[in-house]
């Protein structure tokens, strides 16, 4: 193709960019896509072997680039992470490296956080990560939730009290047609009696597949809650206290049964970092339809690095650097080039899209960056910050059986929206299936049941079930670990946060990576409001604790950046938060060009021929995980390109 | 689809074809991947010097020292027809690490004279444990740490060095560093079936199998004869 052929360039393959890419592949347009990782291994092979082999079992851990040196290993003798962010061409943030020790570190983390603002003010981690191949989400849960209506209107709703707050310049209603879109795309299993809630509706249709069964700690949790006294709910702060709350059935975008070429989930309980079978959709699945286009190619180990403006305040090419590794994924070589198209489409995440924004200030309309003249590129980052919760039931009580189907089936979407909301934060509560599997991790540096095993076998307590620090053998270990580990399971909660000034992403002036690009800098904390929701969260599980007649093994790490302490009921209490992986926020959607970046087509209000797509269009947070509102939104981004170019 | 191969010049071999060509793939193709990975770890000669009859005993010490203190039946941990090999790989893995203690423990076991009760169940009793695991401990720290080593590499598929071990039953705050000793010995480790599930990212289970109740432990702990058992 020549470069006056071609139609639209998309910068990264994610979610948004696949669906747009596939989505225009299929209307014949002619599509470059420019992803900065490694391309799609012709399997999965090496990710299955290398997760397998990691010592760290994180989000990231079977993706490229590798964390990890041949043994397994993601540190080297002196405490380094094997992959230095200063070397790496196209970094990620990940989850080893959000340890005290290294999450303010440039050196050894990837994001340059601070941990003070320029009024002094106490900064603390962002704690989500990401990966490159495909957009790197292929680690995500598969979760599929729709916003409910109000989560468009925050500020209609609930702006009074929160002035952050604002509206979306679209609204469920219209925006319900491209869920179904999307959830036909995917491939969602879900059950639309169940989740019609807070005035969420189905005309388009429903779920393309029938819901995924519960686990037996979703029927637990269910039955607890099932009788409540409204006095010991009243701090929910709901229009009427609840006397009951539903476990519900989470919409996923796994299959339930063979959909679109792919198996049904076999209950493998690695959604996170990966379905082994790829019963759960990830991105490569769309990228993959597209590129089976002619008219769709893909230059992988591609960095977009600058996006030139003309004087017409179009955009007119965007320049990039391309790579090469050798096999041990050493940083060999690299080339400038340049790109030109007649649209542009940055679907590079809300940390590296505002990256890549902020840092094209060459041309002599974009000092500030591009798409900035509201000076919002970068503001409002936010995710859901994550309070989970650990337990076991008594010894008396049934076994839930953890460790077996997919990580997450069930939860509670009842409590996302409420009066409470004009005073804290929403949450959304999730049910694990893997017991304490990474929750534990916050407190040992390990995560389970390696921590519960070394326990009973080395006669030790981290985990705080072996009292006596006893070391066991033959039967009385298999009969301990057995009665101990089946009991065993977490709740998570998923909590709204609001979209504030301070929280950004900007460019660091002082650390590259291994291209010589100035790496993402992010400032971040939560607001009052954030906090009480997490306040909030934590009565809720005490209640549940309660009503489960669970033992509450839940803790703070003394070394947790993100700790504070909070007076509740006469109480101190611990209280802390880590990430969802959900990145939102930096480049928001609006219908006015001062106080936002985009439009609801996600059309650049300062550049006519120029989308930034993905969850960094999102105003406001909701407690729904972004990715399918993200899918809604590219498709109908894809739908409007198409008829525009 | 075809790499796009204008204006620069890198690695036009490395981007060929290939970015399509994703597929769902089988249970049997990781396995084969983890077989070969877990052959090349396994150190193959380290028993090169000693004669056969001698390695047969030792590797049969060394399983039932395995079975008594992991309380796995020993045919679970090596049945007679063994394709995947743990047994032989585990021993020649602690084998290769020539540490005295190792010789040490397969004494002691060999004079416990351990009694494997016949199947249905084939898990050695407890008091028969006890006896082995005071008289490792009688031997001293290095093999009884060196015991828990091999205890968590059964049921972890992870090699703990003693001395980690032993630095972390001193100080629960000391660093716990560790090796997967394979991919396959990750899907193969113990610790999940005593929990009655699977390993995670490795299940030979089918859709729905989570909203039942799993078999009873024995079920996957305990030797049967197929047909005989109970």
């Amino acid at each position: 193709m020549a470069d006056d052929d071609i139609d639209v360039v998309i910068v990264g393959s994610g979610f948004a960019g696949s669906l747009i890419a596939n989505e225009l592949a299929k209307e014949h347009k002619k599509i470059v896509i420019l992803e900065a990782g490694d391309r799609v291994p012709p399997n999965i092979n090496d990710y299955m072997e290398r997760f397998y082999k990691a010592s760290i079992k994180v989000p990231e851990s079977p993706y490229t680039p590798s964390l990890f040196d041949e043994n397994g290993h993601a540190f080297d003798d002196k405490g380094h992470p094997v992959e230095d962010p200063g070397k790496v061409a196209a970094g990620r943030p990940s989850a080893i490296a959000l340890d005290a020790s290294m999450w303010s570190d440039g050196t050894k983390s990837y994001l340059v956080q601070k941990t003070e603002d320029k009024d002094k003010r106490k900064l603390t981690p962002f704690s989500s990560t990401y990966d490159r191949v495909a957009g790197g989400t292929a680690h995500w849960l598969g979760t599929s939730l729709r916003f409910v209506p109000k989560d468009f209107r925050m500020k209609s709703e609930y702006g009074g009290s929160v002035p952050e707050f604002v509206d979306w310049p679209i609204d469920y209603d219209e925006l319900e047609k491209w869920y179904h879109d999307a959830e036909i795309e995917i491939g969602v299993s879900g059950n639309v009696a169940d989740q019609s809630f807070h005035g969420i509706k189905f005309p388009s249709g429903p779920y393309p597949m029938p819901q995924i069964p519960n686990s037996l700690t979703d029927r637990a949790i269910g039955k607890a809650l099932e009788k409540l006294d409204p006095a010991e709910t009243a701090f929910l702060g709901m229009e009427q206290a609840p006397t009951s709350i539903a476990v519900r059935g989470l919409p996923a975008a796994r299959n339930s049964q063979p959909y679109k070429g792919r198996r049904a989930c076999a209950g493998n309980t690695n959604c996170i970092p990966i379905c082994p079978i790829q019963a759960k959709y990830d991105p490569t699945v769309s990228l993959n339809d597209a590129l089976n286009h002619k008219n769709v190619e893909m230059m992988s180990n591609t960095v977009a690095s600058d996006i030139i403006v003309g004087d017409d305040k179009l955009v007119k090419e965007i320049r990039y650097i391309r790579y090469r590794l050798d096999s041990n994924g050493k940083l060999v070589g690299k080339v400038n080039g340049s790109i030109k198209a007649k649209t542009y489409v940055i679907a590079a995440n809300a940390i590296e899209t505002p990256r890549l924004l902020l840092m094209s200030t060459k041309g002599p309309h974009t000092k500030n960056g591009v798409a900035n003249s509201s000076g919002m590129v970068g503001q409002h980052l936010m995710d859901h910050p994550y309070y989970v919760a650990w337990g076991q039931l008594p010894m008396t009580a049934d076994p839930v059986y953890p460790y077996r189907g997919p990580l997450i089936t069930s939860g509670i979407g009842d409590l996302c929206d409420g009066p409470f909301r004009a005073k804290r934060g929403a949450f959304r509560v999730d049910i694990g299936n893997e017991a304490w599997n990474f929750v534990i991790a916050s407190v040992v540096k390990s995560s389970d049941p390696n921590v519960t095993a070394i326990d009973f076998i080395n006669g030790v307590n981290r985990s705080r079930l072996n009292s006596d620090s006893k070391a066991l053998f033959g039967p009385a270990l298999t009969d301990t670990l057995n009665r101990n580990l089946t009991r065993q399971f977490r709740i998570g909660f998923l909590v709204e946060q609001t979209p504030d000034p301070g929280n950004t992403v900007t460019v660091s002036k002082t650390f590259r990576d291994g291209l010589g690009l100035l790496r993402p800098e992010i400032s971040y904390s939560l607001s009052p409001y954030t906090k009480a929701g997490i306040v909030a969260a934590y009565k809720f599980k005490n209640l549940l604790f309660k009503m489960l007649h669970a033992t509450d093994f839940t803790r703070v790490g003394d070394d947790d950046p993100s700790k504070w302490v909070e007076t509740i009921d006469g109480q101190q209490v611990d209280l802390n938060y880590t990430g969802a992986g959900h990145i939102m926020g930096t480049y928001r959607m609006g219908r006015a060009e001062k106080d936002s970046v985009v439009d609801s087509f996600q059309k650049s209000h300062d550049h006519d021929n120029l989308y930034l797509v993905g969850s960094g269009t999102f105003p406001t947070s909701a407690t729904a995980n972004p990715t399918l509102t993200i899918a809604a939104l590219a498709l109908r981004t894809a739908d409007r390109i198409a008829k525009r170019v | 689809m075809t790499e796009r191969d204008h204006r620069d010049t890198v690695s036009a071999a490395q981007d060929g074809a290939g970015d399509h060509q994703v597929t769902a793939i089988s249970r049997r193709t990781v396995l084969a991947g983890a077989a070969a990975t877990a052959a090349l770890s396994f150190g193959v000669d380290a028993m090169a010097e000693t004669p056969p009859a001698a390695a047969d005993a030792n590797l049969d010490a060394f399983l039932n020292l395995s079975a008594a203190l992991t309380g796995i039946a020993k045919k679970m941990l090596a049945p007679d027809t063994d394709s995947l090999g743990m047994g032989k790989g585990y021993f020649d893995f602690v084998d290769g690490k020539k540490l005295s203690d190792f010789a040490t423990l397969l004494q002691v076991t060999k004079d416990a004279n351990l009694q494997i009760p016949p199947p249905p169940g084939g898990i050695i009793a407890q008091p028969d444990v006890d006896r082995l695991a005071k008289a490792i401990a009688d031997k001293g720290d290095a093999p009884k740490y060196l015991a828990r080593s091999i205890m968590l590499m059964w049921y972890l598929g992870a090699w703990y060095e003693p001395s980690v071990l032993k630095a972390l039953a001193k100080d629960p705050k000391a660093i716990v560093s560790y090796t997967v000793v394979s991919p396959k010995a990750y899907t193969q480790g113990w610790l999940w079936r005593v929990a009655q599930a699977h390993p995670m990212g490795y299940s030979d289970m089918q859709f729905g199998y989570w909203t039942r109740k799993p078999e009873e432990i024995s079920d996957f702990i305990e030797f049967r004869i197929k047909g005989k058992g109970a």
